[in-house]
């Protein structure tokens, strides 16, 4: 067996993750300053300077315990966990704040490092109370982790007796985290991470030395999309999930790694399950994407894959009413309908969930019975190149790279509740490289200040055209690397394609003067999770048109928007559902099939910058519910039109063949033809007059957007706490 | 016999004796967090008066742009003075909103430092010092005297709801003890006597004249100055003749 | 020798994608002969692996090199159901950070697993049943090339699956909460 050590020896024995095709790093391009060398545990190390002992450490594979330090937030400095000997220095230094020097010598096992950790873990634990066996986060807790650790094996603590332990009141911070503020350790990172992160200046200390809370001072929600990271972020029991507490250990739980489908990026996470059932979600880190946060939706919303659920295929009686039947019988009900009905009159429309897979069987099927109609319920204008061309309707740009962006122009979308990690980077780049932000729309609440332009369709073909004399166009014009984002809901109205057709113009104007010659600045922000797949296998977006022709069936996948209604459509026409929850698409159908969810599925989604990303099943679907691919692939069986895919294999080089990136799974391909498709749109620059308006303007409306979270009783209640928080005089 | 070692059982019984669960003593004699009151809720409007307003156009001035929340201090205090010794909650929204700062932030600043009070208080803050000093030198009686005269109890606020008292660490003035702060003023070398005048003079809004009441201009010894008694020598003295010009 | 030099350069050639295509299939496996087209394994020796140790052994002594099987396929004699050797795919990938957790000592390896089947509460105990004996087969490995070495000699399909998780390298500053002039100023403490 020669082959392992010569495998070793070519450059794969290092356990680092393996990540070539990283994301073009747009860092100023400064002569690099001298590498200082230091030891760490007499290992040398050459790291640059400014970098703190705690980082140096970590080069080296020496993990520095911490409480209050964390990589994505402000250094602290204030557990004190990271104390470690250094040689030449009489006390001991907190390695997360104290930047190397020159032939440092850090000892990180020391006796005296030891000792301070174990006289920092004692303080820590003279308030902390013992109640693991009844704290959510036992198992999965920084304090028992290091308390085990890095402890003492004793404890001195005799003062029960006279005083107690100290006790902390329990903050109500609304319906997602649970307080238990008598477990806190005060190392700020929930005040830090709304702070900065979040850009909900709520959290802070309150009171001095033993009297020190962290809290709210006066009673109030945590009103933030993101608020659900402060329980991951929590290194101890004061934070934790109250719509899992008390649910499960994490030892009983078994993680999938999945990925997000209720906003358009895609964040990756894991999927807590037991039983057959999703206890939880948690963020996976993906530095492309989510890094290693989760918006509140994507987080909590899993509680309604267990609610309203189309758990049995069902036909519509003589009175209308929907019963459940066997699989056979709908199946034969939806083909009926399906045969009966010219090609031309068989409309098939996607929803927000429709996974890749399905989307290309549901549209190989309606092909196959000579139909065309197949399309999505989000709108984009068809003028010029249209969907042709892939750079019209992505974010080019990408989410990590949008972080090195000197200036970023919003135009009529409210990032922050339409794709809260998109804000959340755009608001890293606004603190750290001091990006601004300009944004035209109704004035809303974006967590950091930008220039309102104003809310006039008029005022980006002003920008387009060079016209204006708003100080944005020569911000933009002065800009490095500047970015365009604009909101896919602006598509919907009359004037869509003329504002698509001025940000292009807009944009690609300011991208041939710029130096760096790969950056994008055209950006579109999608609103859905499936709709690039659907655009990519070459759906028609948008149902107006369609549903004008008077269709005799209309075949909804998932499409629960509420585009279709029974009104708009004919009266002997016929409704076939499939998808999984029982919402707007279910209640005006006439056969409903049951499909699987996405965490129930292996399914392709491709995000909002084109990046395709499977879901892992992570439970089975509920009583009958199948595969969606798999239900479309027995109705071909039946209609007599066989799809030729059996496995999902088949499947998948049906979609390599269609477009090879949507099998190029964690990649994203670079986008061109940006001058084709302006010059395609050039005809389309007509005058704008309307107002730009989104959709989602409060937190409220945040919550409840699709067919899953409309289920989700977490999510009511969030709105339901929004609301009342919001009558509250704080 | 019997009875010695029933009481050793009950020492021993006293000593291991706890309750699985107790409650922790309060540290504090105010909150931590704020609860909505008749006398204090946001819905009771502040504003600066138009003199104290001046002041806060004076105060901003200090700060460059940018860094005007270093006024937060002096604002709180205006606003704490304006309002009769106690910072409301609408104070602070009000001084955040002055700041353009989350309110979170004002909320830190007046919860932090002790000479903040959040709760109504009375006309007149009775600050007695009961530090060792000051204890030795009697503050019980003084204190004893002051909660007798108020009718008030420590930490609480007089029926009248003129006086306020609080028992406080060292205000140092060890040499003058026992000592009383009252609002912005100083009563030193305190009498049981002294306190029960002041208390009367200012149950009548007289205003006593602070500083001791031992007949002490200042600090110096009571009976006449112990050291350095003689006329001070002028200057060149002590140095040798060379040296004189 | 050369076979596995050249999976192994292959494997560490940055332009490796980060999830080799999800849909390698075992009929696919032998069809193509260009050894830099091909994601898994050739075929196997079936006489090497099936020979007795006795006879292996004459051979071996018969045989002037001294031949090293490249790859065996353990399916058929390993006693996994065909079904769970044609029908399974493997992931192969770094276990995640917990997002709960700040240490990291666990997740510096390398693992693989299949792809989740019906579980279900057992109603006796409420413990989770499941039909699926590999359900909790969860090998460790130091690299994704001696993941891939198994699941090929087992016969799995297997798929690599690693999110871009490095981060670009910044140095932290206590200094920054207190810049003058930059928005990292901190409101808070």
């Amino acid at each position: 067996m020669l082959r392992q050590p010569l495998t070793r020896a070519l450059a794969l024995s290092s356990s680092s993750r393996i990540a070539p095709l990283g994301v073009r790093r747009y860092a100023e391009a400064l002569a690099q300053p001298e590498k200082v060398e230091v030891f760490i545990d007499d290992k040398p190390v050459y790291v640059p300077p400014g970098t703190t002992v705690l980082q140096a450490a970590a080069m080296v594979g020496v993990e520095i315990p911490r409480f209050c330090y964390h990589e994505r937030l402000a250094v602290a400095g204030n557990c004190r966990m990271c104390l470690v000997e250094v040689e030449k220095s009489p006390k001991p230094v907190a390695a997360c704040a104290m930047p190397v020097m020159k032939g440092m010598r850090v000892k990180t096992t020391s006796d005296l490092t030891k000792k301070a950790r174990e006289g920092v873990m004692e303080f820590l634990l003279v308030n902390h109370p013992l109640d693991c066996p009844i704290c959510d986060q036992g198992g999965e807790c920084d304090l028992q982790d290091q308390s085990m650790a890095f402890g003492s094996d004793k404890s001195r603590f005799t003062d029960i007796h006279f005083s107690g332990k100290r006790a902390v009141e329990d903050k109500d911070v609304g319906p997602l985290i649970k307080t238990i503020m008598t477990r806190c350790i005060h190392c700020t990172r929930c005040i830090r991470f709304a702070s900065e992160v979040a850009g909900v200046d709520d959290f802070g200390t309150t009171g001095r030395g033993t009297d020190m809370q962290v809290g709210t001072y006066v009673e109030k929600m945590f009103l933030s999309e993101l608020s659900g990271n402060i329980i991951d972020l929590c290194p101890v029991g004061a934070l934790t999930s109250k719509p899992y507490s008390f649910a499960a250990r994490p030892w009983e739980t078994r993680r999938i790694d999945s990925v997000d489908v209720l906003d358009p990026l895609g964040s990756n996470i894991v999927v807590a399950t037991r039983t057959n059932e999703v206890l939880r979600i948690l963020p996976r880190t993906n530095e492309e994407i989510n890094e290693e946060w989760l918006s509140d939706k994507s987080r909590f919303a899993c509680d309604g894959l267990k609610r309203q659920r189309l758990v049995t295929p069902m036909v519509a009686d003589s009175r209308g009413n929907l019963t459940p039947v066997e699989w056979e019988d709908a199946i034969v009900a939806a083909a009926h309908a399906i045969r009966d009905c010219p090609p031309n009159k068989l409309v098939a429309i996607a929803g927000e969930l429709a996974d890749a897979e399905s989307l290309v069987a549901l549209k190989d099927l309606v092909n196959r019975l000579g139909g065309e109609n197949v399309c999505t319920e989000q709108y984009f204008p068809m003028g010029g190149s249209g969907t042709d061309l892939r750079s019209s309707y992505l974010l080019n740009t990408k989410i990590a790279n949008v972080e090195d962006a000197d200036f970023v122009l919003l135009i009529g979308t409210n990032v922050r509740f339409e794709a809260p990690l998109l804000n959340a980077r755009i608001r890293k780049a606004f603190i750290h490289k001091e990006t601004d932000v300009a944004y035209i729309g109704p004035k809303v609440d974006l967590t950091y200040e930008y220039t309102h332009v104003g809310d006039s369709a008029s005022i980006v073909k002003e920008l387009a055209t060079g016209s204006s004399n708003h100080e944005v166009l020569k911000r933009l014009q002065s800009a490095k690397r500047p970015v365009v984002i604009l909101g896919a809901d602006q598509l919907k109205t009359s004037e869509g394609s003329a504002l698509l057709a001025f940000t292009q113009e807009l944009a690609l104007r300011l991208q041939d003067k710029l130096e760096d010659k790969e950056w994008k600045v055209l950006n579109v922000l999608q609103r859905t999770a499936s709709q690039v797949a659907a655009l990519d296998v070459g759906y028609k977006p948008g149902v107006g048109a369609i549903l004008q022709d008077g269709p005799k069936v209309v075949y909804l996948l998932g499409a629960d928007a509420g585009v279709v209604t029974r009104e708009s459509l004919p009266k002997d026409c016929v409704v076939i559902y499939q998808g999984h929850h029982g919402d707007v698409g279910a209640s005006i159908a006439d056969v409903v099939l049951p499909g699987a969810a996405y965490t129930e599925k292996r399914g392709t989604y491709v995000n909002a910058e084109g990046r395709a990303q499977q879901t892992l099943p992570a439970v089975t679907p509920p009583g009958k519910a199948r595969e969606d691919w798999k239900i479309l692939r027995a109705l071909s069986e039946v209609l007599g039109a066989r799809l030729p895919y059996d496995t999902l294999d088949e499947v998948r080089h049906r979609m390599a063949e269609i477009s090879p990136s949507l099998v190029a799974y964690g990649d994203v391909q670079n986008n061109n033809y940006f001058a084709q498709a302006r010059v395609l749109a050039q005809s389309l620059q007509k005058p704008v007059s309307g107002k730009l308006d989104v959709q989602l303007k409060q937190l409220e409306d945040f919550f409840m957007t699709d067919a899953i979270s409309r289920a989700s009783p977490t999510m009511a209640k969030c709105v339901q706490a929004v609301l009342k928080q919001k009558q509250s005089p704080y | 016999m019997l009875s010695s070692l029933r009481s050793g059982v009950q020492g021993l019984w006293r000593a291991s004796s706890r309750a699985l669960q107790t409650t922790s003593t309060l540290q504090h004699d105010s909150l931590f967090v704020h609860r909505d009151t008749p006398e204090d809720n946001p819905n009771i409007a502040f504003e600066f008066t138009p003199e104290n307003q001046q002041r806060i156009d004076a105060l901003l001035a200090i700060y460059p742009e940018g860094h005007k929340r270093g006024a937060m201090i002096p604002l709180l205090d205006l606003a704490q003075r304006q309002n009769g010794g106690w910072l409301p909650i609408s104070a602070m929204h009000k001084v955040a909103e002055l700041l353009s700062l989350p309110r979170m932030r004002v909320y830190e600043v007046a919860t932090f430092y002790t000479m903040f009070i959040r709760r109504p208080i009375g006309k007149y803050h009775l600050q007695v010092c009961t530090t060792t000093p000051c204890w030795l030198r009697g503050s019980d009686a003084v204190l004893k005297a002051i909660v007798d005269a108020t009718g008030c109890e420590v930490g609480g606020n007089s029926p009248c709801g003129k006086f306020s008292i609080s028992e406080v660490e060292c205000l140092g003035a060890c040499v003058n003890a026992p000592m009383v702060q009252v609002n912005d003023d100083y009563y030193e070398d305190l009498t049981v006597e002294d306190t029960k005048e002041i208390i009367e003079k200012l149950k009548r809004d007289e205003k006593p004249k602070p500083g001791p009441r031992s007949g002490r201009f200042a600090s110096e010894p009571l009976g006449g100055l112990t050291s350095l008694t003689e006329e001070p020598t002028g200057p060149g003295y002590g140095l040798q003749d060379g040296l004189k010009a | 020798m050369l076979k596995a030099i050249s999976t192994a350069t292959r494997l560490s050639m940055p332009t490796l994608s980060r999830s080799l295509p999800a849909f390698s299939t075992s009929s696919s496996r032998f069809a193509s002969q260009d050894p830099t087209t091909r994601k898994e394994a050739p075929k196997i020796d079936t006489e090497t692996v099936i020979a007795l140790p006795a006879e292996a052994k004459e051979k071996q002594v018969y045989e002037s090199q001294i031949c090293v099987p490249t790859k065996v396929d353990l399916s058929p004699i390993s006693g996994v159901p065909e079904e769970h050797v044609r029908c399974r795919r493997v992931r192969i990938y770094q276990p995640p950070k917990n997002a709960m957790q700040s240490g990291t000592n666990n997740i510096h390896h390398w693992e693989m697993e299949f792809d989740t089947r019906q579980r279900w509460e057992n109603p006796l105990m409420g413990w989770t049943s499941t039909g699926d004996p590999l359900s909790n087969m969860k090998l460790q490995f130091t690299n994704p090339d001696e993941a891939i070495e198994h699941c090929e000699k087992n016969g799995w399909v297997w798929y690599l699956d690693c999110p871009k998780t490095e981060k670009e390298f910044k140095t932290k500053s206590y200094g920054l909460n207190f810049s003058w002039n930059r928005r990292t100023r901190v409101s808070t403490k």
